[in-house]
């Protein structure tokens, strides 16, 4: 048990300081760096309360694929060094008070969530989910998964598929006039067809290429 | 254990076109190749499905569902594919956009095609949409050098995703309200008392009736049409609404059976809608296919004019009529491919002007196909028309066939008046002689059929009525 709350805050700091560090720091790649940190632990987190489904598609999709995108596209627009952060900038952002509107609203609407969540016996029958507590979640995912929604999977397969067809056959171009390396011809030439003895005539040179 | 062999259409499509896909990429400029291929695996379907042709059964918890009904429209989609790559294959070498994709693409969006018509279940049914309409999307845009493919499949795709989240945000009210998503549960516990069911059935029916462009979702149509690929726009013209006609009639037959009163009031505004605008609108356009968009959403509403009739013989008749559709949209635009002129192909009415003296066979095709259209007796299109009037006036809605028996007068119009530029306008240099077997079959197949309709007109219409009893 110890070792467990021990575990608990050791991620939900790490977590939280992470987050502090998405929007605090002045570099921009920096800060997606942290917002991968942040996702990691929070997958931890996931994992502990026995979510390891949801904590490997927390890996998997947004560290593995979200956050990275992320990284690309901060490095491709140039934007590592941000001028107005609130905290040190010395100029005063206009962003400022419609942030704060945001950030309350939000804020009141978590409360009701929260409120509401003493009642949620009146709302949301949990006995509907028939969890079996020697399964994990994977299996259970997979056994209905891959008995009874098969069909469904498969399709979802050729749907994917379909997608990467499309995206070749709109964006490949073959172009023209490219020289590369050809290892074949390169390795099949011998001394006799490439190698040509000249005898040069005093101050008269060889024609290169001829 | 449930018996997959049940499922072998979809099974057999899913293989053969990762094996074409294999082999298109293996091989250097497979075009020729796997269009071959395409041939062979489409008349095989058509077999497999024939095979078991009168088999009904359930798949996979009910999610999936074959009968004759589904049968008949898959060898319908499976026939309509078939001669689109026939008379597709010259336009596509000369345009270069002979990628083997093309026709891998155009499988796959078969497929798509298959799985929605089967689906007895919401997740099954919208997986197969988002097949079917992905494939479209990248079809649309194929031509990528040029803009205003680019812009039609942009256009395309945009919309398109839009009436999808509005079909889903419909499918989920749904599932909410009756806590199942499951075709037949639905139909048992969606009734004029459940209120959310209602409001789910007319999001889901403004998402369908986007896919089939019915008035007042068709505002893509017309740009999508010109702006793709003449080969691509015959796909969409022909095959999707195929398609989309056997949804509605599997929706209004068995999720919203008990709803019938509440769908009936749309279906007949959307149809009245799509007749009047396909007609008025079509009148201005110059563009060979702008008119075939306009003309198709008139169609469309005919069809939907029979469904929303709710009765054996109005389903019926709007199956004969959307199988006479493919026949006659399969001729106009074999007729499309064959107007080259100066190595171009010509889209522009006036291109048409006199061409009776030149090429005499095409003028008296187009004219057949043309009549037909307008449903004049007697072709095969009168017939389609008097069958969706009879089963509409049956059921006692005279509102809806006055206004439509209207918009056929009005649409008689301008198909008349593209005869009357073929026949009687100044003689135009004659298009390019070229020979082509495949577009020269297709176009006397449909003109021959649509001649020789009015022999024995009830045939296409008693087996239809047997599809659907069983």
């Amino acid at each position: 048990m110890l070792a467990h709350t021990f575990f608990f805050y050791f991620f939900s700091i790490i977590s939280v300081g992470s987050a502090l560090m998405v929007i605090t720091s002045r570099n921009t790649v920096h800060a997606v760096f942290f917002l991968i940190l942040d996702f990691i632990s929070i997958g931890c987190l996931f994992i502990m309360i026995g979510a390891e489904f949801l904590g490997m598609i927390m890996l998997i999709v947004y560290v593995g694929a979200v956050a990275v995108l992320f990284l690309f596209v901060v490095m491709m627009l140039n934007v590592a060094e941000q001028k107005q952060s609130w905290f040190r900038g010395r100029e005063k952002s206009a962003h400022i008070p419609v942030g704060l509107i945001v950030s309350i609203i939000i804020l009141a609407e978590v409360l009701v969530v929260v409120g509401g969540w003493k009642y949620k016996s009146n709302f949301i029958k949990t006995e509907m989910l028939a969890v079996d507590g020697n399964l994990t979640n994977t299996h259970m995912l997979g056994n209905v998964l891959y008995t009874q929604y098969i069909h469904l999977f498969q399709v979802a397969g050729v749907i994917l598929l379909l997608a990467m067809i499309g995206a070749i056959v709109l964006t490949y171009t073959k172009r023209q006039g490219v020289k590369t390396q050809s290892y074949f011809t390169q390795l099949s030439r011998e001394k006799k067809t490439s190698i040509k003895l000249v005898e040069v005539d005093s101050n008269k040179g060889v024609k290169i290429d001829g | 254990m449930e018996n997959i062999n049940l499922f072998l259409p979809e099974i057999f499509l899913v293989l053969t076109i990762l094996a074409t896909l294999m082999i298109g990429v293996f091989f250097k400029n497979s075009y020729n190749l796997v269009t071959k291929i395409v041939y062979g695996i489409l008349v095989s379907l058509i077999l497999i499905i024939l095979n078991s042709f009168d088999e009904s059964f359930k798949l996979f918890s009910d999610s999936y569902t074959s009968n004759s009904f589904t049968n008949f429209f898959k060898i319908l989609i499976l026939i309509g594919t078939f001669f689109i790559l026939i008379i597709t294959q010259k336009f596509i070498k000369e345009n270069k956009i002979n990628n083997f994709e093309y026709p891998v693409v155009l499988l796959l969006s078969v497929l798509g095609m298959f799985i929605m018509i089967s689906a007895n279940d919401l997740i099954l049914f919208y997986l197969g949409l988002e097949l079917q309409s992905l494939a479209l999307y990248i079809l649309a845009s194929l031509d990528r050098n040029n803009l205003k493919s680019n812009e039609a499949g942009l256009k395309y795709f945009i919309l398109s995703a839009l009436a999808s989240g509005l079909l889903l945000y419909g499918c989920s009210l749904l599932y909410g309200f009756t806590s199942s998503t499951n075709f037949d549960v639905i139909g048992l516990k969606a009734n004029t008392k459940n209120l959310g069911a209602i409001f789910a059935m007319v999001f889901i029916l403004v998402g369908l009736a986007f896919k089939i462009s019915a008035v007042p979702f068709h505002m893509w149509t017309p740009d999508v049409y010109e702006g793709a690929p003449s080969s691509v726009t015959s796909f969409f013209a022909v095959v999707p609404k195929v398609a989309g006609i056997a949804v509605f009639i599997r929706f209004m037959q068995i999720p919203f059976n008990q709803l019938a009163d509440h769908w009936q009031t749309i279906l007949i505004f959307i149809s009245l809608a799509s007749m009047i605008l396909g007609a008025v609108a079509a009148i201005g356009q110059t563009n060979i296919k702008r008119l075939i968009a306009y003309s198709s959403i008139g169609h469309i509403g005919f069809a939907l004019a029979g469904i929303s009739t709710n009765s054996v013989s109005g389903y019926s008749s709007s199956i004969v009529y959307i199988s006479i559709y493919v026949v006659m949209n399969l001729g106009i635009f074999a007729c499309i491919f064959l107007m080259k002129r100066d190595g171009k192909y010509c889209e522009n009415l006036k291109d048409l002007s006199g061409i009776s003296k030149h090429h005499p066979i095409l003028s008296i095709s187009l004219l057949i196909i043309l009549f037909s259209l307008a449903g004049i007796p007697p072709f095969a299109g009168f017939f389609a028309k008097f069958y969706i009037f009879m089963s509409v006036i049956e059921s006692k809605m005279y509102t809806l066939a006055i206004m439509g028996l209207l918009s056929t007068v009005i649409s008689a119009f301008y198909y008349l008046r593209i005869i009357k530029i073929i026949y009687f306008d100044d003689v135009n240099k004659p298009f390019d002689k070229f020979k082509d077997l495949g577009i020269s079959t297709t176009l006397l197949l449909s003109s021959l059929i649509l001649a020789t309709f009015f022999v024995y007109p009830s045939y296409l219409n008693i087996l239809v009525k047997t599809l659907i009893i069983n």
